[in-house]
């Protein structure tokens, strides 16, 4: 180290490295290496020659000089597995490159480094993808609205298709009871008139039952419990299904137990939709044997269990039997559209009850099921047969057919009948002749029945209105009753139905 | 004669694929595994160039950074253009490569660079939109998408540096 400057070996001293071992090149003005010590070696200057061009020979250096003072490049690595801290260092006689070995440490730093890094791009990748994330949340929540809305415009339309047929159905079905009951058709007119009786029955029962359905998604099917006549009820279901299980040449029993409570309390419009479901499917898929109804009363448990001895269904439709549109692949010869069965499934869970079916192929099949309900104690109430010819019936519909029906029915009970064609012609004859009771079809021209009610009670009507309406839609039911009617009855209606309540309210 | 002698630098942010870039240019060579670059390493790759000159590249491979340090500002001393090197996969080392450009220019002036869109093949992750990048090449800049890890565009890369060297 003897040809070194003394202000070199000041300079080392002043960063406190004089005890390493020094690696420096001497470099004249011209860039010519003149001379070096140490380990050039280490760190990959392995072909050092003298008196000729350095940059030719030290890649770093090319671009360094030009150095007018002391340049520091940290960290180089320049081949070798070494790491230098170079200092440049110009001086009279020439340029002093000093290399000093930092591997340690900058082994160090690089680890640090490292996790610094990877740590920053994991951050990144998680933000993103958080961001994917939201945005597919945000895009399925947008199609999940969508499609309930598609969802419920389908129902709505469904609903709305449905009121529209049951309509003219009403006024189909009425005139051919009352041609039924004229009786004075030919062979030829009485088949005709039962077809067309049949099929109307059976397009009316797919309505009902599409309209049920729709309801069900809709969650709008809402129980009216009431006093039923169980055993009534049970009675009227046997008398409807023998004949019909007869002509099939199939056995048919529903066995009534003795403990069975003569009231209950139970939505009878839709446990007798429920046995009426199960027990038509029985007769349609038993082609040999029996169908047979057994209930039990236990508990405030209504039980009921259906056996026939058809084909049975197999365990893979056993479990599909439930849902909507499921047919049996033996039902396709058959009429209906698979509905019947979801609808009974449901209207048992919404009693509290549970449905659920057993069955195999040589034995037919069982549909069990129980809802919960309340016994009372049987009301004694029997029906006087009274006069009706002073009392003045109000009959306000848009449909003329619909409209001369019912007043055919209500002159042959006896009643005195006043007819409106819509809302505002009603209100005038209500006002003027005072009627005992009106029936108000709810959907007309001109005024409709709810604002022709409204206006009615407006003006102190106080007799009892019944709404008469295609719609069985909850939020129908609920709205006639808050503008001020006192009965609400759907159609198709039932003459002796309809003349029955008419009977109660103008007697209360 | 003395060969003509051109230094280049790497520039850009961390693990954007600088080494990788260049372990492809000098050695054929590729890695999955990630080693961050402390400081600088210097490689050398001699070349011929269309008009039949040989050139030799000094490679400054510097430490990734979204902006220059004092460390880094000294390695640019000298370079006769630079590669600016973007991840497309990640679009924050794009906005690092605009302000390193500009740093670049207040230190050294106006350099000849191009930008290089690395990782180019991972196509599904890809984040750059294309207008900026329109933008930009309306500007006069070159921009190159390129892939280290298939060696799409890679010596083009550095044919295209030298070209804008020489003119
Ligand atoms: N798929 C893919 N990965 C690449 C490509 N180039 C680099 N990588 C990967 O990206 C990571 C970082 O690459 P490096 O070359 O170390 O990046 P760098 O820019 O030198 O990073 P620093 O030294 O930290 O600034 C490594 O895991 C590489 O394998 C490429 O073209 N395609
Ligand atoms: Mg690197």
């Amino acid at each position: 180290m003897t040809n070194i400057p003394a202000n070199v070996i000041e300079y080392i001293q002043s960063m406190w490295m004089a005890e390493m071992i020094l690696t420096y090149l001497h470099i004249d003005k011209q860039g010519c290496l003149i001379d070096w010590g140490g380990y050039p070696q280490h760190y990959g200057l392995t072909t050092l020659v003298k008196d000729k061009s350095v940059v030719e020979q030290v890649d770093f250096l090319d671009g360094f000089l030009d150095v007018t003072h002391t340049e520091v490049l940290q960290y180089l690595n320049i081949g070798g597995n070494r790491c230098i801290n170079a200092h440049i260092v110009p001086l009279d006689d020439g340029i002093y490159v000093l290399l000093f070995d930092v591997t340690d440490e900058h082994d160090r730093q690089q680890k640090m480094q490292q996790q610094v890094n990877e740590l920053s791009i994991l951050t990144y990748r998680q933000s993103q993808l958080l961001q994917e994330l939201e945005a597919t949340r945000i895009t399925l929540s947008k199609e999940k609205q969508q499609l309930e809305q598609a969802s419920k415009l389908k129902s709505d339309f469904i609903a709305t298709l449905s009121h529209e047929l049951r309509t003219p159905l009403t006024s189909i079905m009425g005139y051919t009871k009352l041609l039924d009951d004229a009786k004075q058709a030919d062979e030829y007119e009485s088949n005709y008139l039962k077809s067309v009786k049949k099929n109307a029955n059976h397009l009316l029962s797919l309505i009902d039952n599409v309209l049920d359905q729709t309801k069900l998604e809709i969650g709008q099917i809402k129980l009216h419990p009431n006093n039923c006549n169980i055993k009534q009820l049970l009675t009227d279901l046997k008398v409807l299904f023998l004949p019909i299980a007869q002509e099939k040449g199939l056995l048919f029993d529903i066995i009534i137990p003795n403990n069975l409570p003569v009231q209950l309390i139970i939505d009878e419009l839709r446990f007798r939709q429920i046995l009426i479901n199960l027990i038509t499917n029985g007769i349609k898929y038993t082609d040999k044997g029996f169908v047979e109804v057994n209930i039990t009363w236990q508990n405030e448990r209504l039980e009921f269990i259906v056996t026939d001895s058809g084909p049975g269904i197999s365990s893979e439709s056993q479990q599909k039997i439930f849902t909507a549109f499921h047919r049996e692949n033996t039902a396709n010869h058959l009429p209906g559209v698979g509905l019947g069965l979801t609808i009974s499934y449901h209207l048992v869970e919404l009693m509290k009850g549970q449905l659920s079916v057993e069955s195999s192929p040589q034995f037919g099949s069982n549909f069990t099921g129980f809802i919960v309900a309340d016994s009372v104690q049987f009301a004694n109430a029997s029906n006087v047969q009274i006069n009706h010819t002073n009392i003045k019936v109000l009959l306000v519909d848009d449909s003329i057919d619909l409209r001369s029906l019912i007043e055919l029915y209500l002159e042959n009970d006896g009643y005195t009948v006043m007819t409106a064609g819509d809302g505002q012609e009603a209100i005038k004859l209500a006002l003027q002749t005072k009627p005992d009771i009106i029936l108000m079809d709810m959907q007309m021209p001109i005024l409709d029945g709810y604002n022709a009610v409204q206006q009615l009670r407006d003006k102190e009507f106080t007799k009892p209105i019944i709404a008469l309406s295609g719609s069985n839609i909850e939020h129908d039911r609920d709205y006639a009753f808050k503008v001020g009617c006192d009965k609400y009855i759907t159609k198709p209606i039932v003459p002796e139905d309809l003349l029955n309540v008419i009977s109660k309210i103008t007697k209360q | 004669m003395a060969m003509l002698q051109k230094k280049i630098c790497m520039i850009g942010d961390f693990s954007v694929g600088k080494t990788s870039l260049i372990n492809r240019f000098v050695r054929e060579a590729y890695s999955e595994k990630y080693l961050t670059t402390v400081g600088v390493k210097i490689d050398t790759k001699e070349l011929d160039l269309t008009n039949g000159n040989k050139v030799k590249f000094i490679l400054w491979d510097i430490a990734g950074s979204e902006s220059l340090t004092t460390t880094t500002v000294s390695y640019l001393r000298g370079a006769a253009g630079f590669l600016l090197v973007v991840d497309g996969t990640r679009r924050p080392t794009w906005d690092s490569a605009l302000n390193l450009r500009q740093e670049v220019k207040k230190q050294i002036g106006d350099k000849p660079f191009v930008i290089l869109l690395n990782k180019a093949d991972l196509k599904e992750q890809w984040e750059m939109d294309k207008q900026v990048l329109e933008e930009k090449t309306k500007q006069g800049w070159k921009l190159l998408a390129t892939s280290a890890k298939n060696g799409m565009n890679v010596e083009e890369a550095f044919l295209e540096l030298a070209l804008l060297m020489s003119t």
